[in-house]
């Protein structure tokens, strides 16, 4: 074979796959009304997945702004002054590699008669009766274990002489990454089931397809159309369905989105959170995009590779 | 060009379509293929377009083994023939343009290529001017005709015809085997399976005959004109 066969075979594959293109653009075209139903029932089965998984990754969003939940406090004995205060904080420091930051009783006081709005009656005590507080963040690299770095410095904390109480928020922290895990999984679960639901639904669209061109298919096959040649317009069939219906997924998203994006914000005030819903982003878009019309190839090659087996069946009947 | 020998099908069931089958076919041959309907003349077609497969004996087609060619392979063997249909095979939703288009679009043509091919055979069948036209709104013979323009367009060495006549007037009948015969003038190589005896014999070619699925006579083309078929 010579590099210019090979120049006019490779002008030729173009010149098929560019007619099964049109071809297949034009069978979406005429058949509009069953077109937008399957559209619509790959949306619907894509945006369930898609939408789970943004609701995740904005509550992760909101996780990250509370890093501090990691955080020990650690209240000194009321009698313990600066001194043991600022002692205790540099040996943490030294000794744990831990962020440590302290609160004086005045300070704490300030935050305190801020944040509760008791302001004037704290003025009626005599005397502070807060003690020294420091605010512990334990280093953990990344990927480490957060859990058992914190109950080991909760441990020691609670052993040193000077200090009174120590508090960690760690459990909240944990039942929120525990949710977050239990939602991955379910994302995971239910991306998988319905990416099932999304290849069976274009197979079974296409599937009915090729058996109402069945004549077409005949004929081609009759005239010299290899089984390439007669797969491919079902292939891109099936990859716009896929493509459209993830646009479509995309569009509902976005359109949930803003629909729902006013009531949380203002929830979310409530609780004296700033809160700004994110979307799936520019690569995620891309993902699902390409996932969907993958999806859409994969259904219609199952549907039409079992059809042209059938075909093959006309070659057997030789003697043994 | 084409080869039988020893050739017999059997369908699953046991029912013997074809049984010892052996003859040639040279090139730039016009022969017609005769017999009662189930005779065994379209599974002898169909062997030859690999659409069924020999259970014994050897089909050979331009040097090709056919009961060794593999099923992929068949579409090359299928578009180095043209095939003419009693039904036409032609596409309802399709424009004539389209449908005898067909094989250069398979063979990936370049579509101003494909404009003057088509246009070609068209002229050869005498429907230049209906290539806009759907099959269904044309006549029985025009769409006959339709399917021996695609079936001619790209220019294949080997023409088959199963019944090309069966629905036709004689009239039209006696033009379509003219077609034929000039077709086969130009170098192609015709088989054509009829059972319309009164125009076989007026043609002057060779004629083999099948009976219950055995070749019983193979008459040349001389002693047509007077043989007892």
């Amino acid at each position: 074979m010579t590099v210019r066969d090979l120049r006019r075979g490779a002008r030729a594959w173009a010149r098929r796959q560019l007619y099964s293109f049109f071809s297949s653009l034009g069978t979406l075209l005429s058949h509009r009304l069953g077109t937008l139903m399957t559209v619509l029932v790959l949306g619907i089965a894509m945006l369930l997945p898609l939408g789970l998984y943004v609701t995740l990754q904005n509550l992760r969003g909101l996780d990250l702004q509370q890093e501090d939940w990691g955080t020990i406090s650690v209240f000194l004995r009321p009698e313990a002054g600066r001194e043991e205060a600022l002692a205790l904080a540099a040996q943490v420091v030294e000794t744990r590699s831990a962020q440590v930051a302290t609160v004086s009783p005045e300070e704490g006081m300030a935050d305190f008669a801020e944040v509760s709005g008791f302001g004037q009656a704290m003025s009626l005590f005599d005397e502070n009766p807060l003690p020294w507080v420091l605010l512990v963040t334990p280093q953990v690299a990344e990927g480490g274990d957060l859990e058992a770095e914190v109950t080991a410095l909760s441990d020691w904390l609670g052993g040193q002489e000077s200090v009174d109480l120590v508090q960690a928020d760690f459990k909240w922290l944990q039942r929120l990454a525990r949710l977050l895990a239990l939602g991955d999984a379910f994302v995971t679960v239910l991306t998988g089931l319905f990416s099932l639901a999304v290849v069976v639904v274009v197979a079974n669209t296409i599937r009915l397809d090729v058996a109402n061109r069945s004549h077409e298919i005949e004929v081609l096959h009759l005239v010299g159309a290899s089984n390439g040649f007669i797969r491919q317009p079902f292939l891109y069939l099936g990859f716009w369905y896929g493509l459209l219906g993830a646009l479509l997924a995309l569009a509902l998203l976005a359109a949930c989105m803003m629909y729902l994006a006013g009531p949380l914000a203002r929830l979310l005030e409530a609780y004296g959170n700033r809160f700004e819903a994110s979307g799936p982003g520019g690569t995620g878009v891309a993902i699902v995009l390409v996932c969907g019309g993958l999806l859409g190839l994969l259904g219609a090659w199952l549907a039409v590779q079992r059809y042209l087996r059938q075909f093959r069946l006309a070659d057997q009947g030789r003697d043994p | 060009m084409i080869s039988f020998e020893h050739v017999s099908k059997r369908y699953p069931g046991g029912v013997a379509a074809v049984q010892d089958v052996s003859f040639q076919l040279a090139p730039g041959e016009m022969v017609f293929l005769t017999g009662h309907s189930g005779a065994g003349k379209s599974t002898l077609l169909r062997l030859i377009l690999m659409l069924e497969r020999p259970s014994r004996g050897l089909v050979l087609v331009d040097g090709r083994n056919l009961g060794k060619t593999p099923s992929r392979l068949a579409p090359q063997v299928r578009r180095r023939i043209g095939m003419i249909f009693q039904d036409h095979k032609l596409l309802g939703d399709k424009s004539v343009f389209d449908n005898v288009a067909l094989p250069l679009l398979i063979a990936g043509m370049r579509y101003t290529d494909i404009r003057k091919r088509v246009r070609a055979a068209l002229d050869k069948v005498g429907l230049l001017g209906k290539e806009k036209s759907w099959p269904p709104t044309l006549s029985g013979g025009e769409q006959q005709r339709v399917g021996i323009a695609r079936a001619i367009v790209g220019m294949p060495p080997i023409l088959l015809a199963d019944e090309p006549t069966g629905n036709l007037d004689p009239d039209l009948s006696r033009d379509l085997f003219r077609l034929f015969r000039q077709l086969n003038q130009q170098g192609v190589t015709v088989l054509i399976a009829s059972h319309d005896l009164a125009l076989i014999r007026g043609m002057g070619q060779r004629v083999l005959v099948l009976s219950h699925g055995r070749l019983v006579d193979d008459i040349p083309g001389q002693d047509v004109g007077r043989a007892r078929t």
